[in-house]
């Protein structure tokens, strides 16, 4: 374990000085800013167009938005862990077992008694204390932004579920941590080992939820999982792929979490889908062969 | 010009032997086929559904038959566009990185400059390779999806249909080109690799997603399922006339969707394939009319992003060392 705790150490240094995680974790931490201002600045105009219409006589309709719970305004972080999120969680797992390959490091590593499963327990434990405090980060933004729009304090329950959508969201991002991982492991060319877990991706996030539901891929950059369309094979087809579609599962129980009234779908289901996924990869990746790791690169 | 030619025929037999550019294009030709066929089932679940309730109002006495869905085919399209934005856009953007990383990895871009060539054979040469390149997998994925639209959902084309195609087909050429060209040009001017990448990714990230999405949440009528004022049970002219009062926040909203040439590009397909409602069955004329600032803005974005690629790409830049 000790041996485990200096290479996280290690990784969590060489990820300090890698440029591409770090714009990515730029640019998302600016998305989650920005979210909570255009979701309130959304709801405002939505409301407003509501007493428009109530005053001309329009509508005598319920406001939409009367009774949402102030983590409303923080849906759209979903999306941005979904796209910038993943993305960079596939980064920064291609680069972690990219990097010593590259240098061919990996050789003199390997040289120390230190077994495969510590060593890359090792750096998936890196990984995940980087990304965790980078989701401390964001959920910090998230709470004080709320806070701020609403006008007092997030109280005790929506905090707790605001906690528990950030923990659920380091699983969804492990899970593409090590997909990226296995993929820098196995690659031989280091655009192949980020174009093949970027290509799953999109086929989790896009193509798989488009067969189940029959929604347009643009329709899927949305806070909350699209539900299968009654009749033919889609509810066939759905029943099967919806589980294998992380994204959309992650859509689900983030929006349960974050108390969005369009959510539907079981949350512990949801859950389950990527825990289940995170496990998967985090057992794939521990079984990887000594001779694979220090497999030399093509490029 | 025959220096350029070499280096084209030469990239060309390269992206040829590339077994994973082929693999990634297949998986972008799959994509695009399976959203077609998802489309047309989505029809036929409509039709059948349709013909159930017809069949019931017969039965209960009722003489009054609302219309049938129709079937506009080039619509079944919408899904395989958006692919093409989003996921080809991507691709493109490893096409053209890897068209110089490659050379720069194996050292061959020495020995390509130990030759007598001009000044802009290499960035020419390069680029007339992506766009024969384009030409050939649009070719092959616009021509898949017509006949998957022709065949899964047995519709029948007319003359102004296939002139729509080509047009979109064209547009979506142009579309790609823009991106390679753009990483192409990356490649070159940064010292290292990674660095073209990340600001490439940055770039398709945030032109290809993040904008559209702020869009498209900053829409009112998209706020609640079903639409905002269908939920509201507000028709359309009143609807106009609500959101003339809130013009401001439209123009910001449209402000900041125009600021994505994906947008444009969007926009502008949609528009002549009649996936846009307003369009749908119009004159070409017409069409052109209505977005002719969106076709300007993707040949403005296209010839920038070529014109950034032959400019930047010297000597001097491919041989600096890291």
């Amino acid at each position: 374990m000790k041996r485990a705790l200096a290479i996280s150490r290690h990784e969590l240094v060489s990820l300090r000085r890698e440029k591409l995680p770090q714009v990515l974790l730029m640019v998302f931490i600016l998305m989650v800013s920005v979210s909570g201002l255009i979701g309130w600045l959304t709801n405002t105009t939505v409301s407003s167009v509501w007493t428009e219409a109530t005053q001309t006589g329009l509508t005598q309709a319920p406001n939409p938005f009367e009774n949402v719970s102030p983590l409303y305004y923080s849906r759209n972080t979903v999306i941005y862990l979904v796209l910038i999120g993943a993305l960079m969680a596939i980064v920064v797992g291609v680069t972690s077992t990219m990097r010593d390959r590259k240098a061919r490091t990996i050789d003199l590593v390997l040289s120390r008694p230190i077994s495969v499963v510590e060593y890359l327990l090792g750096k998936t434990i890196g990984v995940a204390i980087f990304l965790a405090a980078a989701l401390v980060a964001t959920g910090l933004i998230s709470w004080v932004s709320i806070s701020f729009i609403v006008g007092k304090p997030l109280g005790f329950q929506d905090t707790a579920r605001l906690m528990g959508f950030f923990g659920i969201a380091l699983i969804f991002l492990m899970a593409f941590v090590l997909l990226g991982m296995i993929s820098g492991v196995y690659a031989s060319r280091e655009t192949t080992a980020l174009l093949i877990p970027i290509s799953l991706w999109s086929i989790t996030a896009f193509v798989l939820p488009q067969i189940g539901t029959s929604a347009n891929p643009v329709s899927l950059l949305n806070p909350v999982p699209k539900v299968s369309v009654p009749g033919g094979a889609f509810d066939a087809l759905n029943t099967i792929l919806g589980p294998l579609s992380v994204t959309e599962q992650f859509k689900g129980a983030s929006g349960w979490l974050l108390s969005n009234p369009e959510a539907t779908g079981d949350f512990t289901t949801s859950i389950f889908v990527v825990v289940i996924a995170a496990s998967l990869g985090m057992l794939t990746l521990l079984l990887t062969r000594r001779d694979r790791i220090r497999g030399a690169l093509n490029d | 010009m025959t220096n350029s030619l070499i280096i084209a025929q030469k990239e060309l037999l390269d992206l040829r032997r590339n077994k994973f550019l082929i693999a990634v294009l297949s998986f972008v030709l799959i994509a695009v086929v399976i959203s077609v066929v998802v489309s047309a089932t989505q029809y036929g679940v409509k039709l059948d559904a349709y013909n159930m309730y017809v069949q019931s109002l017969k039965s209960a006495g009722n003489s009054t038959v609302p219309p049938s869905p129709q079937l506009y085919p080039l619509q079944l399209l919408r899904g395989s566009i958006e692919y093409m934005e989003i996921l080809g856009a991507l691709f493109a953007i490893v096409m053209g990185y890897g068209i110089v990383a490659k050379e720069k990895q194996r050292a061959t871009i020495q020995l390509l400059f130990s030759r007598p060539i001009g000044r802009f054979a290499v960035p020419a040469g390069k680029l007339i390779a992506i766009a024969v390149a384009w030409f050939v997998a649009v070719t092959i994925i616009f021509l898949s999806v017509t006949l998957c639209v022709a065949f899964v959902g047995n519709a029948s084309f007319n003359a102004i249909d296939y002139q729509r195609l080509v047009i979109a087909a064209f547009t979506t050429w142009l579309y790609l080109i823009m991106w390679s060209a753009l990483a192409l040009g990356l490649a070159s001017w940064t010292t290292r690799l990674g660095t073209a990448l990340i600001i490439a990714l940055v770039i398709w990230l945030t032109v290809v997603l993040i904008i559209p999405q702020i869009g498209d949440t900053m829409d009112p009528d998209n706020q609640v399922p079903g639409g905002l004022f269908k939920s509201l049970s507000i028709a359309k002219p009143d609807e106009l006339a609500v959101l003339a009062q809130f013009s401001g926040f439209d123009t910001a909203r449209n402000g900041l969707e125009v600021s994505s040439v994906t947008k444009h590009f969007e926009r502008f397909t949609f528009a002549f394939l009649g996936i846009k409602d307003k369009f749908n069955q119009q004159p070409l004329g017409i069409v052109w009319a209505g977005v002719w600032n969106n076709a300007l803005s993707v040949w403005f974005a296209a010839f920038g992003a070529v014109g950034f690629a032959l400019l930047i790409t010297t000597r001097k830049k491919l041989l600096r060392r890291t």
